[in-house]
């Protein structure tokens, strides 16, 4: 019974859909008090949604289960109801303001009053200072945050956090903007609050800290638990083998089309981030051949995007390195100047990235053509429609007709007009980052075969996906990037599972010690 | 949703117009209505411009300042400089539309927002303005003779040439009608009836032919209506048949899907707003010359009767949606409302009211029917 007292939280059944998509199935596990509890899973494997639903952003009334704070049962309807449970959750962007001290932000909402009702600031200072040091932060209250550092801002949250009382910690990837000196102070203060009784739950893409910080693992894949076991039982190995632990079915046709010499040729490239100042692509070098689909995978800000729209012209700026397109270098162009030269960008967020959404499908369609669809400088109407009815007949958009406003489409119909348009450009190099997310199994397929169709006429493919199962069913080759560098690159043949997530992970050595 | 907006243009219309016609006979007089062509023409011509800069989702609140900083510069260059008066015009033309090339590219390459640049441009405009005019009245034409300037908004085409326009105009308009119909119907898309079809085309012959009587019993069709209608079927082709229009919708609907679309956003933009350059120019001479003389309060304002056309005539603050047709009612309810209020009398107090609580209205709607 003992054991059953020193639970802080139970969860127990919970299964969460969202419109089309079953994000959590079934999970259940449990917290107990002074414990820190890695939890551990791919991109997508429902570790956010869980988190979602502990800090009351999904509210109760929108998911079945059951969670137990100190053998109580809990529903969190709101923000509110999580904090006063005593949940606290550390998010990976801070929630900090920066233009203020922080003492104004450790008290921010709860501001201590003196008896006329104004803000008492000599408690605010005083109680941010005393609190402070009984967490041994050893930071200046009267500072203003944005003079901080990352790994600062990061404590002063979670002194923030534990001003409320909180004995649940919830961090989602607290060292991801990390230096390594930093990360060691931050996991010295989760032991000294594990001392302290307070339970954290801690989600780390980095299972070095994982295995060096946490009592329990609970691994989650596809939105279920799998597993939980105690650090000293397992192993790293073993945690992405229940990670990946996917079977590879026959769903991804991919048939090898003859290829030809390279067209995209990308050699020692880094790239900045204009706005924060700091590099997020290191030394990235590779080369792409006609009719060949490039698989590129990586775990969440491992840079994927942020390459495929750097070469696109849409993002960052170029430190140094050479990109070659069909053997000449294009220079630092925008996207009209690259799409004119035959390559074209389908954005993972379509919705954002993709379409004008109160527009019709035919608008969409040949937004990126129109200069190939005009005769003297006007629009050639007939020429555009039997464009727009091609592609809309081609790729099976199912919609009455293109007059339909694109918005109004399903998931998978509008990845497919946002595909329309990228291929009625008549380009010889397509990215396509992640783009079966969100759509059913059938609008994969789909987009599957025209992938195939498109490298059996030539066209060189760049695929972004977080399914490893897909990237390797659909790729020729497979690059991994870990952290804005290579991690590690791929025949098909060579890919497995577990290879492509250790490299994700920067970890390939685990699988073939050299 | 937008049948329904359709209709309460329309509605608006005939409630304005039946008021005023109540409470002046002379309002549906053919003087009026020939006055009332011309103030359209002006108020109309500047929305129309402000279209181009509304769609991609920006503002130019100057435009008024700028209608009578390039009439004052028209008229300084001809009444002091002894410019020929096309060359005098060119010369404005031409400053306009590098003004507003400038502001757009502050607006798009240094990121400021257009409210605030034209805000600026609004008040250095009127200095300008007043500056260049010495704070006094300047006549646009020497000792009483008449120059392209002058008769911009005193010309009237004569009869037998407004019928001739009107008859071209009108086939022109069939030609194109069952030109789109015939091409709509063989792409499958739905098509209106054939009577829907005549019963359009008739009434729009109807009306064509009515305005054109009425105008020639007083003294024709005024030129700046002629102007007008020029601008409008530039800016319908613009916007309905040429990638720029295109653009335009597609960045006020989606800026940052635009730009992986491969749209040159900038240049788009900057384009627009040196469209509106020339708009200005135009609506400046013939707000200049309808005063007949450059004073410090040409074109007060009429940025905002601008953008109030526009609004009423269904086109998104946001970006993205609006019409030609849309903003030609637009100017219409205004310039009727503006002109029934000075046939009656109203004090400028009112009038000032009445404007202020039309645009309100107008936004009311179109927060209203967005939603």
């Amino acid at each position: 019974m003992t054991q059953m007292d020193s639970v802080v939280l139970k969860a127990r059944n919970i299964t969460k859909t969202f419109p089309g998509v079953v994000a959590l199935k079934n999970i259940s596990f449990d917290l107990r008090a002074g414990e820190i509890h890695g939890l551990c899973g791919e991109n997508g494997a429902g570790k956010s949604t869980l988190i979602k639903l502990l800090s009351g952003i999904h509210p109760s009334t929108s998911y079945e289960g059951d969670f137990w704070v100190d053998g109580a049962r809990a529903r969190f309807r709101s923000l509110a109801d999580a904090e006063r449970a005593g949940i606290a959750v550390i998010y990976q962007e801070l929630a900090l303001v920066n233009d203020m001290t922080v003492g104004e932000n450790i008290f921010l909402g709860s501001e201590p009053r003196t008896r006329t009702g104004l803000i008492d600031w000599h408690k605010v200072y005083h109680g941010a200072r005393l609190l402070l040091e009984k967490f041994r932060v050893e930071i200046d209250p009267s500072a203003p945050v944005a003079q901080l550092g990352v790994g600062q801002k990061q404590l002063v949250e979670i002194v923030k956090a534990l001003s409320k009382n909180s004995r649940i910690l919830i961090l989602d990837e607290p060292t991801a903007a990390l230096a390594e000196h930093e990360v060691l102070i931050l996991l010295d203060i989760l032991r000294d609050l594990r001392q302290r009784g307070i339970a954290s739950i801690y989600i780390s893409h980095k299972l070095d800290e994982v295995f060096a910080i946490c009592d329990r693992i609970t691994v989650l894949r596809d939105g279920s638990s799998i597993i939980t076991l105690p650090t000293t039982e397992t192993n790293r190995s073993d945690i992405i083998k229940q990670m990946v632990g996917r079977e590879i079915t026959n769903l991804f046709p991919r048939r090898a089309s003859k290829t030809g010499g390279p067209v995209l040729e990308v050699d020692k490239l880094n790239v900045g981030n204009e706005r924060t100042g700091t590099q997020v692509l290191f030394d990235i070098s590779f080369s792409l051949c006609a009719g060949e689909v490039l698989g590129l995978g990586g775990l969440m800000g491992a840079g994927r995007t942020e390459l495929l729209m750097h070469l696109f012209g849409a993002w960052g700026e170029r430190l140094s390195g050479s990109v070659r397109l069909d053997g000449r270098e294009p220079g630092v162009v925008k996207p009209d100047e690259i799409i004119r030269r035959g390559l074209v960008h389908v954005s993972e967020d379509r919705r954002r990235y993709g379409l004008i959404l109160d527009k019709t499908i035919a608008f969409n369609l040949s937004l990126s053509s129109l200069p190939i669809l005009t005769k003297n400088r006007l629009i050639d109407q007939g020429r555009e429609f039997e464009k727009n009815r091609y592609f809309f007949e081609s790729l099976h958009v199912k919609a009455p007709n293109l007059e339909a406003l694109a918005g109004k489409l399903s998931g998978g119909n509008q990845q497919k007009v946002v595909l329309g348009k990228a291929l009625m450009t008549e380009p010889r190099v397509i990215f396509l980052d992640e783009p079966t997310r969100g759509i059913d199994v059938g609008a994969k397929q789909e987009i599957y075969k025209i992938i195939n169709q498109l490298t059996d006429s030539g066209k060189a493919v760049v695929l972004v996906s977080s399914e490893l199962p897909e990237l390797i069913g659909i790729s020729d080759r497979i690059l991994m990037l870990h952290e804005g560098r290579m991690g590690g690159e791929f025949s098909r043949a060579e890919a497995t599972q577990e290879r492509l997530l250790a490299a994700a992970m920067g970890r390939e050595g685990d699988f073939h010690p050299k | 949703m937008k049948s329904l907006r359709q209709f309460s243009l329309v509605l608006a219309l005939v409630v304005v117009c039946s008021f005023f016609a109540v409470m002046s006979p002379q309002f549906l007089g053919a003087r009026n209505i020939s006055l009332l062509m011309t103030e359209l023409a002006i108020t109309a011509t500047l929305a129309l411009g402000m279209l181009l800069i509304i769609l991609p989702g920006h503002i130019d609140l100057s435009a008024g300042s700028g209608v009578g900083l390039l009439g004052g510069v028209a008229s300084i260059l001809i009444f002091e400089h002894r410019w020929p008066a096309p060359v005098a015009m060119g010369g404005a033309l031409l400053l306009g539309i590098f003004i507003w090339f400038c502001m757009g590219n502050l607006v798009v390459r240094q990121k400021m927002p257009a409210f605030i640049i034209t805000l600026g441009g609004l008040l250095i405009f009127k200095g300008l303005f007043w500056l260049v005019i010495h704070n006094s009245t300047i006549p646009i034409v020497e000792g009483g003779k008449a120059n392209l300037y002058s008769v911009l908004t005193t010309f009237y085409l004569p009869p037998t040439a407004g019928y001739t326009l009107a008859a071209l105009i009108l086939g022109f308009l069939v030609i194109a009608k069952l030109r789109s119909r015939k091409a709509r119907q063989s792409y499958g898309f739905a098509v209106e009836d054939r009577e829907m079809v005549f019963l359009k085309i008739f009434l729009t012959a109807q009306l064509i032919f009515l305005f054109v009587i009425v105008t020639n019993r007083f003294r024709g069709i005024p030129l700046p209506a002629v102007i007008l209608g020029l601008v409008a079927f530039a800016i319908h082709v613009l916007t309905t048949h040429t990638p720029f229009g295109r653009y335009l919708y597609a960045i006020g609907g989606n800026e940052e899907a635009a730009v992986i679309s491969g749209i040159p956003v900038e240049k788009v933009v900057v384009g627009a707003f040196s469209i509106m350059g020339v708009i200005v120019a135009i609506t400046g001479f013939m707000q200049t010359s309808y005063s007949g003389a450059s004073t410090t309060t040409v074109g007060d304002l009429m940025e905002l009767d601008a953008i109030a056309a526009c609004v009423i005539g269904g086109v998104s603050l946001k970006g993205g949606r609006g019409t030609v047709m849309g903003v030609l009612f637009g100017a219409l309810i205004m310039a009727c409302l503006l002109n029934g209020m000075t046939l009656l009398a109203v004090s400028p107090e009112f009038k000032f009211i009445a404007r202020g609580v039309v645009l309100s209205l107008a936004v009311w709607m179109d927060v209203r029917l967005s939603r």
